[in-house]
Formats: structure tokens, sequence, C-alpha cells
């Protein structure tokens, strides 16, 4: 794997836009202070893992059978 | 306000006893919800000038609420351990009726139609509402002077902050306003105020208490739970809030102990890892000396106390955060995008880096969480409880242009919320300069009663959990 390198202002510019922001110049300059505190974490999270390894959330279908309003179950 | 109590008075002194002791007092007719609650009235009108703990202050409701506490008692309906006791909400959290602006002025006028379902297990068990309580905005975003309210302050000094995001919470707990208060916890919302204030806060499991009606933080890692000054009264207040909700996809339908009943006193034989290696490294030489010593309080009466290594607390922060980021910026995305300017900068700066996450790092995060999980969890094959300390640091001075504390220091309170374990603050010092230094003890999902049972121990052995602030 490369070396990561932090993106530039107008890698964060076109990130924004294809996020759907558009910010006040003020907006932007608080935009691009998040991401350098927010790069180096992402740049850390451990990969590499077995595929068949599962995220933390299961879904459980029962959580979203309808409530019986009577009994509340 | 009106009210005819006294500073002092005899009803102010009640206040301090706590919840059993308010409560056998009401059924012996000794005291009533009324005078109780015009002695929290009374403190909050006379402090909270200097706190700002709270947003809202539902002093007609309260009194009529108490109203209705005592005429329940005299006709023989007595609804248990909670009944006719004042507390007090985060504003995060839904009341009918009642402002709840999770101290944002996205909602600033935002009066909901139904209750949080906390709110009206409470209710239901008799407590009496007094008011609503200053937090971060959307419990992420502060602490803040650029919101429409100002920032709670420490009650043990109010040049300092009182930790958050349930900072009125722990606020008003720690001033005695209230003998309890519900906060609400994703990353150590309820821990770092009970931390700061010098009072008890249990984050309980995850899906423990009901999170339907209180604005969401992180979805995968919200929690609620009670800031009290003792154990025993978080014991008393847990067992009032917690139980299955089918409305809320989180709640999982364990049932609910009789927490005060496991409040033995006992923890001779309990198998205790000690994560000293969490706070020994980074945290400041008071908080190490505090908790240290605190640990020897727990061997002493009989607990087996062994050190153990577990992962180190920056990965807990860095998946934390990463679904943080990624669930705040997927709740706050059309306000963002709409109207940014209307949020206050700490939440800005906080959420909006989660536009550019991508859902592979989100996923990354996922898995990264199951794997310190099981790793975190495997101890509990020897270990009844983990101990480590509460906050790594005092609290930190209330001043608007001070370093971000999210970034300056690692957060010993995430593994615990990346865990989804119960985990209790108590305080177990004071700092040289008089600020409150606390305890952190994490327990098997589900055995808040256990972890519960450790702390109310601690808290019959030593005497921090009295001492009082003087109030300005």
């Amino acid at each position: 794997m490369p070396e990561p390198r932090p993106a530039t202002r107008e890698e964060i510019a076109v990130m924004a836009r294809l996020a759907g922001l558009d910010l006040s110049p003020e907006h932007f300059e608080e935009l691009v202070g998040a991401y350098a505190n927010l790069e180096p974490m992402l740049w850390r999270l451990r990969r590499g893992r077995d595929r068949a390894d599962e995220p933390a959330h299961v879904f459980d279908p029962r959580k979203f059978m309808p409530v019986d309003p009577g009994t509340g179950r | 306000m009106t009210s005819a109590v006294q500073p002092g008075s005899d009803a102010e002194a009640i206040l301090d006893r706590g919840v059993r002791k308010i409560g056998h007092m009401l059924r012996a007719r000794e005291v009533s919800a009324s005078e109780i609650a015009r002695a929290c009235l009374a403190r909050i009108r006379r402090h909270d000038g200097h706190l700002n703990s709270f947003i809202t202050v539902t002093e007609e409701r309260a009194l009529a609420r108490a109203a209705q506490a005592d005429a329940e008692l005299a006709r023989g309906v007595d609804r248990g351990p909670f009944h006719g006791i004042p507390y007090a909400l985060k504003d995060n959290v839904d009341t009918a009726g009642i402002l709840s602006s999770s101290h944002s002025r996205i909602f600033a006028d935002r009066v909901p139609a139904e209750d949080a379902e906390v709110a009206r297990r409470l209710a239901e068990a008799g407590g009496v509402l007094v008011g609503k309580t200053a937090t971060f905005e959307f419990a992420i975003g502060g602490p803040a002077w650029d919101l429409p309210w100002p920032p709670a302050r420490n009650p043990w000094n109010r040049d300092y902050l009182p930790g958050g995001s349930s900072s009125g919470s722990g606020a008003a707990v720690g001033a005695g306003f209230v003998p309890g208060a519900v906060g609400t916890d994703t990353g150590g919302s309820v821990r770092w105020p009970a931390a700061m204030c010098g009072v008890a806060g249990l984050k309980p499991t995850y899906g423990r208490v009901s999170r339907r009606g209180i604005h969401p933080n992180t979805y995968s890692l919200d929690h609620a739970g009670p800031l009290t000054r003792t154990v025993e009264d978080c014991a008393l207040m847990l067992g009032a809030m917690a139980g299955h909700d089918p409305r809320d996809p989180g709640s999982i339908d364990v049932p609910v102990e009789d927490y005060a009943a496991a409040l033995t006193g006992d923890v001779r034989g309990l198998r205790i890892g000690l994560v000293r290696h969490w706070y020994a490294s980074d945290g400041h030489p008071e908080v190490v000396d505090a908790v240290d010593a605190a640990v020897a309080v727990l061997r002493s009466l009989g607990a087996a106390v062994e050190e153990i290594v577990l992962d180190p607390l920056q990965d807990y922060v860095d998946a934390k955060t990463t679904l943080s980021v990624s669930e705040l910026y997927a709740v706050h995305e059309a306000d963002l995008k709409t109207r940014p300017g209307e949020f206050g900068r700490h939440l800005r700066t906080r959420v909006i880096g989660g536009a550019l996450i991508r859902a592979e790092d989100y996923i990354q995060a996922q898995r990264w969480r199951t794997e310190l999980v099981t790793r975190a969890m495997a101890h509990f094959r020897r270990f009844d409880l983990l101990v480590t300390a509460g906050w790594l640091a005092p609290a930190d001075p209330a001043d608007p242009d001070g370093a971000d504390f999210f970034r300056k220091r690692l957060l010993v309170t995430m593994p615990f919320s990346l865990t989804g374990m119960p985990a209790l603050v108590v305080p177990c010092g004071l700092s040289s300069g008089g600020l409150p230094l606390s305890l952190q003890i994490g327990g098997r999902p589900f055995d808040e009663a256990r972890v519960l049972r450790a702390g109310d121990a601690y808290q019959r052995a030593t005497a921090w959990h009295h001492a009082r602030p003087v109030l300005p």
C-alpha cells in the first residue's frame, strides 16, 4: 500500500461537492480543518480482515414487527 | 418563582439525604413531596444563575406533580422508590408540552407532543420533573458560547466546565439542585460530567434503557442513564428507567433486576481486572494516584484485583469516532446542507467531516468494533468487573478560546461505549485545585447489579461522595 498523503484543498472541495455540500468560504475552511483531524483516524482504521468477518451491527428482523397497542409487545 | 422555603431550611437539608431517605420521610409524613419540590426550586433560583445548568425550569408542572404525589400517598397509592422524588432531564429528551431544544438554535422552539419513553417511565414511577438541563448542542457540539443558551458551569468552581455532553445534568446533581438527573451517553456523556461534578453516573448496557424520544447522536452507540449523588440513588433511579421497549429497535428484552437489593456492601471474592495502562500513561498524575488509591480500597474490602492489558485507548477512540461522525452527519445532513450557520461552530466542525467519510470506512470501523468488543469481553472469563479511571484529568477551564479537549485527550470512557458494557463512575478524590476525580467500574452486559454493588461498597468505605461544593 502506498503511504497515504493528506487530501489537498482542491480534493476536499471536490469531495464536498460530490457529497452535496455547498459551503460558504468560512464553513469550507472549517471542513478543511475538520477533515485534517479525521483523515489520520481513517488511515489508522484496521483493515485486512477475513472476508467473512462481520460488522458489529447485526440486523434482527424481529425488532421491526408491529407492536400490539393493547399489550405493548 | 415563589416559595416559602428558606436557604438551609429543613426541606433543603432533607434534599441532600438521597432518594431512599427522602422516600422514607415522605412515607412517614415527615416531609411532603411539595416541600421537597419547593426546596429544589428555591436552590435552583438562588444558584443556577451562576451555573446555567437548566434551560427550562418547569416550576408549575413540578408543584402540580408533587401535589399529586402527596395526594396519592395520602390515599395509599405508592408508586415505589421514586415516588415524589424531584429529577431533571437532559434537554435532548422529549417532554410533551415542554421545550426540548437539544440546546440548539435549530430546535429553539421545539415542543414535542409526546414524552420520550424514559420520561414516561420516570413520571409513571412518581418522579417530579423540575426541569430540562443544558447539554452540548445535540449532545456533541460543545461547550459552546455561540448558542442560544450559555454552557453549564462546574458547581465546584464556576470558572471550570462540568464535562459533557450531559453538562447541565451533572452540574444540577453536583450542585444539589436535584437528587437525580437523566443524561445520555454515546462516548462518555453521562460519565464525564459525573466525573467532573463529583457524582455517580451510570451508562447502562446498550439496550437496557429505551432511547425512543431521545434525539439521536449515534444510533449504534446511544445510551441513557442516571446521574445521582450516590450509587444507591443510581440503583433506585435505574430501576425506574430500565426495561424493554418494543418500539426502540435497540432495546433488548432482559428482565430488570432489583438493583438496590443487590447493594450488599460485599465485594469479597469479586475478580477485578484493573486496566491501569489506560490511565497510567496519559492520565493526570493526581488521577493516577486517586484511582490507584481507590483500587487499594477495593482490594482491602476483599476483591481480587489483577492488572490486565486491553487494546490501546486510541483504537477504541478511532473506531468510535469514525462511527459517530458518520452517523451524526446522517442525522444532521439536511440542516448542515441548508442552514449550517444556525449550528454552533463546535457542532459544525465535529460533524461536517462526516460528509467525506466513505461507506467502506464506516463498515471497516464496524468490523473493527467487532474485534475490539470480542477481545474485551474475553476478559470476563476470568474477571467479574473491569476497573479504570473515570476521566483522565480534572475539569477543564471554561475558556471560549480553549483547546478542543476532544482532540487533546483520549476518552477513557469510550471502550465501554463501544463494547456496550455497563459502566459506572464514582468520585474517588479531589485534585489539589479542589476539583473531583473519579473511578470507573465496568461489567458484563446486563450485570448492572454487580457494577453498582462494587461502587456502593466503595462508597460505604469512603467519604468522597459526601463532599459538597460551596455554591456561588
